[in-house]
């Protein structure tokens, strides 16, 4: 009775949530997701998306990291090995404390997966019923390979001596890059479908065959021949480069005691440290300063540190024989003005020349092809990208390698190799006004290097060209850390042999290294975003991937401004 | 990592009404984490109050019981009271008040529970000043601000209330600062306060105000961490009033917390030098407690 | 059982014997003794209750409040100062929806410190929504306590029980303090109509704004309106159950009266014996007693006191400016008649003043010799010897 005198209650108790405050409309600012480009993958010649192989491998998933890199690189303990990692060198972290030893990683990732025997990623580009054969089974041959396998195009390699390699068999010592590792890796090309016929040395009657037979050539012979001195008495400087390869073959003459390299670049130190293994006392004799020699500067380190003198500002004249020596006649040198190259010239110095005596001389300055047709002769319709040479007619002939890249080295051989097979494809599927916008369209950042994950619209294909600059990064959230040491022998233990001289990282300093990268532009689930929104407006999907709520999101710029990494942006709503 | 879509927002609903990059939204999203969906909120007058949702919404998927300005605490006091007589034990009941709502009008009752050390956790979000009445001075108003009640030259000439002070001086189980910029160290806290049952539990949040503060809203977590970088706000925990930790040191000179902010954009270099050795002595203060903590706890251990 | 309790313990039992769950409470003279017994059944066991010794009167109704807000029942007690320190929360409470109930010793309010009988402390917080009972005695005490409970968890609004200070709070009586059987008769376990929840997490009490605002504020009116009949009918189950009698209105020899004289609380006691004097003397005086002030029982004075000619009312209280509030609610409620009686207001016993039959004899006698009533309250009482 009572309880039928209730009132009906209206009081403030919520019956629904603040969902309908749509508070989206707030808002005259909005993020956006953009990666962005990072310093270190636009620097690499091979165009390898560094930022998301260092953050897979920063969380242990070295097969996923493994695979990554060899979407643009098949040679991951090859180049873990021997890339001069002009990457470190762009790399933002160098601006906190030091760059990320993204070589030692590369190696890490790369003996990581020789050692679980991992096939080569293939792609899923539709087969497109096209021949294209290569000669030389170089790294950019092979490479070209490679990439023209994963774009669905038949390879078959042409390669003159019984192994392939080129000048990763018979140039670079294997204290530098063991042949059994080279050899695992190109085992692997060939089983994701590369043929390399062995012992078919190309002829340019050959090559003309090919072209006939083939819907393309793509002529990757390198650089076989060794400059000349030009000096009086050259016929008794023996050839650096056949050295190196004789050493290979195990046919080296026996050279002892005080032996001469003539030279500052990398064969230099590479002969002079063979030399040394031989059981000799190497001097390498340059004509500029020390620090204008090409080499890498940690392997002049390694050279010297192994007892290999170096003599700079001394340009030799003339050699002679002299009893079973050699006396090296050279004129020092001194120190000029800034040369076109960019370079320190040197000059004459108003000394007398001066002889050096030594039990022999070598020379290591450099190379060029062994034959004319190894280069673009000038044809006309030459397509000439930045890092090879296609002519159309009357065949299709294509030219990779260090005949047409800016820098001789094998990463810029591994891009000539994949900016061909690009070409290649875009010729063959779209004709070649198809080829330069396809090979712009592939870009990693400014470029010059190319993707081919950008080139088949995977992931990468979104990231913006802008590169992040270390202003960018929040560095708010990385504090000071060393980078790691990269293990290797000591100097003399090194020097005794043909012993790797620097081993591979260890598991839990791969790890902390790859931890140390920034991550530059890209996303690597953080999940600050998400953290940080005032409104709980960050949509994570399925597969990892994170949007903003627009309905609610108020354009406070949080996110942004928290994302360590620069991989969001705020841009103006339009009117 | 992979999560499906609108998933998970948390305990909260999106559509509250704190202006953009508002300290206390996101303050409350760290809380719920470490607090958990078995939680009451007892809020007092504050921006807090009006952000939850007017009627008839509400902006968390946890209870909130909206009290007078001055009674957080005791509310929070009364509700756990109410749940243990219920037979609910398990429900955690927190008071979330501003600066205001603890330093000043709220502190009696906040004194008076934490005295009883009734089972509650009292969070100050602080974000120093009245800000939903537009920016007005408290107690919790620092040095050298400027305000809509401390204006030009008239800007706040006294320090900062220290309220950690005040509370450990009640003996309270816990007591612990957090700072919206460290979430983990914040939800740990929280999580910890929570599991830390049968007394008053005190946190007080840093809590970034870029409207009242004169900073871009995109800066909101910037500010803040910076505050706890130069010291000025520094993260440690007082349990039992007595044992004191201190988690992090900042690294950085005031000036890079108080350059960016409009309120303080008048002080010059002498302010500057003022503050930075009062900041610098207070966190010697603390450092010496947090010592004088670890002597005493090695005696514990000899006499065990 | 009969015992000889004062009037504050009075209302004690009645919280033992409600089975009230949360108690908050705040030590101020006269109501101190209340918030003592409680404490002491809460710790002898007597009353399975949380008792909460707050810092303040504005602590202990927020306390309330709280734990109210989780469907328990509730109860605090105060008095002057510590009710007007409550003020703000008396409208949140009510505004809640909470049925609280309050006891409330009425007393002055300073300056000059006065602890003694007054009731423009409760009067003071007429709007704020809070069920106001008024008591003569300490068995009204008791009885209006328990009644406050039922009436609040009835309509859903908070009830202030208001006893006289030291006239009823400190007087010793013979109580009849009823089985807790029986009392479980009458006042029922509470269920709420909401409460707190976490499994059905919602927020009480926040920002509403313009547009629902006034159809709340209705809403408390609706409760009020509801809570007269609530009252009456919860009155008479009490009498059903302990065979005592309550009304909102009392009244003695209305019916053929020349003169209504209208009191509330004790003074009523005094005022019933100077009646039955003059009844006895052939006066045709009659007495009405105002338990109920909130809600004001407009309907019932009207029919009670609209056929007398006159009406003389006794103020323990005085709204400055105006003058006495009962008068001045009967004034208001009697409006409405074509032929309405003569309202005579007169303020006694302020801050503690006795007012004796003498006091009573002496109002009769001005309200029957003034032909007609001045626009002022008649202060009575008043010392010419004390003087600025």
């Amino acid at each position: 009775m009572i309880a039928s005198l209730r009132p009906t209650l209206l009081f403030p108790v919520t019956r629904m949530s603040t969902e309908p405050n749509r508070t989206g409309s707030w808002r005259f600012v909005r993020p956006v997701y953009r990666f962005k480009t990072a310093p270190c993958s636009a620097a690499c010649p091979a165009g390898i998306d560094i930022p998301t192989v260092e953050m897979l491998a920063s969380r242990g998933q070295m097969h996923d990291a493994w695979v990554h890199i060899c979407r643009e690189n098949p040679f991951p303990s090859v180049c873990g090995r021997v890339c001069f990692h002009p990457c470190e060198d762009a790399c933002n972290r160098a601006e906190l404390d030091a760059p990320v030893a993204i070589n030692a990683l590369e190696r890490y990732i790369g003996d990581a997966g020789l050692a679980a025997r991992s096939p080569l990623p293939f792609s899923t580009a539709a087969p497109l019923q096209r021949q294209v054969a290569i000669v030389g089974a170089g790294p950019a041959g092979l490479a070209a390979g490679y990439f023209l396998t994963q774009l669905g195009i038949a390879a078959e390699v042409f390669e003159g001596s019984e192994e392939p390699g080129g000048v990763l068999r018979w140039g670079i010592p294997s204290y530098r890059l063991p042949k059994a590792v080279l050899a695992a890796e190109i085992d692997r090309i060939e089983k994701a479908g590369v043929t390399i016929h062995r012992g078919r040395a190309i002829t340019p009657d050959t090559l003309a065959e090919l072209a006939a037979r083939y819907d393309a050539v793509l002529v990757g012979s390198g650089l076989a021949a060794t400059l000349r001195l030009n000096i009086s008495g050259e016929a008794i400087i023996g050839d650096g480069l056949s050295f190196l390869k004789q050493v290979q073959t195990g046919s080296a003459p026996a050279v002892g005691g005080a032996v001469a390299v003539i030279g500052g670049g990398n064969t230099a130190i590479d002969v002079a440290r063979t030399l040394l293994r031989q059981g000799a006392q190497p001097t390498i004799v340059y004509r500029r300063r020390r620090q204008d020699m090409p080499a890498f500067g940690h392997e002049i380190a390694a050279a010297e540190a192994e007892g290999v003198k170096i003599v700079e500002l001394m340009a030799p004249v003339s050699a002679a024989a002299e009893g079973d020596g050699v006396h090296l006649e050279v004129q020092p040198m001194t120190a000029a003005e800034v040369g076109a190259d960019g370079r320190v010239r040197a000059v004459p110095a108003k000394q007398p020349p001066q002889t050096m005596r030594f039990n022999a001389v070598f020379s290591g300055i450099g190379a060029e092809v062994a034959e004319p047709w190894h280069r673009p002769s000038g044809e006309a319709d030459t397509i000439r990208l930045s890092h090879c040479a296609i002519s159309c007619a009357p065949r299709t002939v294509g030219y990779i390698g260090d005949p047409v890249t800016t820098e001789n080295s094998v990463a810029h051989a591994i891009g000539s190799g994949k900016q061909a097979a690009i070409a290649l494809h875009a010729l063959f599927t779209d004709g070649p006004e198809a080829v330069v916008p396809a090979v712009d369209r592939c870009r990693v950042g400014p470029g010059p290097a190319l993707s081919l994950e950008i080139y088949l619209d995977g992931e990468r294909s979104h990231r913006t060209i802008r590169m992040v600059a270390f202003a960018d990064i929040n560095t708010d959230y990385f504090s000071r850390t060393s980078r790691c040491a990269i293990p290797a022998l000591a100097p003399a233990a090194a020097a005794a042999g043909f012993h790797e001289a620097v081993s591979t990282l260890r598991p839990r300093e791969a790890l902390a290294e790859a931890a140390r990268c920034f991550n530059c532009g890209i996303c690597n689930d953080c999940d600050n975003c998400r953290i940080f929104c005032p409104e709980q407006t960050i949509l994570v999907d399925e597969g990892g991937r994170r949007s903003v709520d627009l309905d609610y999101c108020k354009g406070c710029g949080i996110c942004t401004v928290e994302c360590p990494r620069c991989a969001m942006d705020m841009e103006e709503e339009s009117a | 990592m992979s999560e499906p879509i609108n998933a998970d927002r948390g305990l909260t609903y999106p559509g509250n009404l704190g202006c953009p990059g508002c300290g206390a939204s996101i303050a409350i999203n760290h809380a719920l984490k470490g607090l958990g969906e078995k939680t009451v909120l007892v809020i007092p007058a504050s921006c807090f109050a009006i952000m939850a949702g007017p009627y008839p919404m509400t902006a968390l998927k946890v209870p909130i019981l909206h009290t007078a300005f001055a009674s957080a605490a005791v509310t929070a006091a009364g509700v756990r009271a109410g749940l243990d007589m219920r037979g609910d034990a398990e429900t955690t009941v927190v008071a979330w008040a501003g600066d205001g709502g603890t330093f000043d009008i709220g502190i009696q009752s906040l004194s008076g529970t934490a005295e009883r050390n009734d089972d509650i956790i009292f969070v100050c979000y602080d974000n120093e000043a009245y800000m939903n009445t537009g920016v007005q001075r408290s107690s919790a108003t620092p040095y050298g601000t400027r305000t809509t009640t401390t204006p030009g030259s008239g800007w706040k000439r006294t320090r900062k209330k220290n309220i950690m002070e005040i509370m450990a001086a009640h003996r309270i189980p816990y007591a612990a600062t957090a700072n919206i910029a460290f979430p983990d160290d914040f939800i740990r806290k929280f999580a910890k306060a929570r599991e830390t049952r049968g007394g008053t539990r005190f946190i007080h949040v840093f809590s970034s105000c870029p409207t009242g503060w004169g900073v871009a809203s995109s800066l909101s977590i910037k500010i803040a961490r910076l505050a706890t970088r130069t010291n000025i706000f520094p993260l440690y925990e007082i349990e039992n009033g007595t044992d004191w930790t201190l988690n992090m040191e900042g690294d950085l000179p005031v000036g890079d917390y108080l350059a960016p902010q409009g309120r303080f954009r008048h002080l010059g270099p002498t302010d500057l030098e003022q503050i930075q050795q009062e900041v610098d002595a207070n966190l010697a203060l603390i450092q010496e407690r947090v010592a004088a903590t670890r002597v005493r706890q090695a005696h514990l251990k000899l006499e065990i | 059982m009969r015992q000889v309790l004062e009037g504050s313990h009075a209302i004690s039992e009645a919280v033992r014997l409600a089975k009230v769950q949360v108690v908050a409470g705040y030590p101020i003279t006269p109501q101190t003794h209340i918030i003592e017994a409680i404490s002491q059944h809460c710790a002898d066991g007597s009353l399975k209750a949380r008792f909460i010794p707050v810092e303040s009167e504005h602590s202990s109704m927020a306390a309330v409040i709280g734990a109210a807000a989780t469907g328990v029942r509730t109860f605090t007690a105060t008095s002057s100062h510590g009710l007007a320190l409550m003020h703000e929360v008396l409208h949140w409470a009510s505004a809640a929806r909470l049925p609280i109930v309050m006891g409330e010793v009425n007393r002055a309010l300073g300056p000059g410190w006065n602890i003694w009988m007054d009731q423009s402390d409760s009067l003071a917080q007429r709007d704020t929504g809070w069920i106001q009972l008024y008591c003569e005695d300490a068995q009204d005490a008791l009885d209006t306590t328990l009644i406050a409970f039922r009436l609040a968890e009835t309509v859903n609004l908070p009830a202030m029980v208001v006893i006289d200070a030291f006239y009823v709070s400190h007087t010793f009586e013979p109580v009849d303090v009823p089985a807790p059987e029986t009392v479980d008769r009458f006042l029922p376990p509470l269920e709420p109509r909401f409460r707190i929840d976490v499994d059905h997490p919602r927020a009480l009490y926040p920002m509403v704004g313009p547009a629902f605002f006034m159809e709340m504020r209705r809403s408390i009116q609706d409760g009020m309106d509801a809570a007269g009949p609530a009252f009456d009918a919860i009155a008479g189950e009490f009498e059903n159950v302990f065979g005592r009698r309550h009304d909102a209105v009392e009244t003695v020899g209305c019916e053929d009266a020349d003169l209504v004289l209208v009191t509330t609380g004790s003074v009523t006691s005094t005022a019933r014996i100077v009646i039955a004097r003059q009844r006895e003397a052939g006066k045709r005086v009659g007495l009405c007693k105002i338990k109920q002030f909130r809600p004001f029982p407009a309907e019932t004075i009207r029919a009670v006191l609209g056929p007398a000619p006159r009406i003389a009312v006794i103020d323990r209280n005085v709204s400055f400016g105006s003058g006495g509030i009962f008068a001045r609610e009967i004034q208001g409620a009697l409006c409405p008649l074509e032929k309405r009686p003569a309202v005579y207001s007169y303020i006694a016993g302020l801050g503690g003043r006795d007012i004796t039959p003498e006091t009573i004899a002496e109002v009769l006698r001005l309200a029957e010799e003034t032909p007609m009533p001045a626009a002022e309250s008649c202060w009575v009482g008043l010392n010419p010897e004390v003087r600025p």
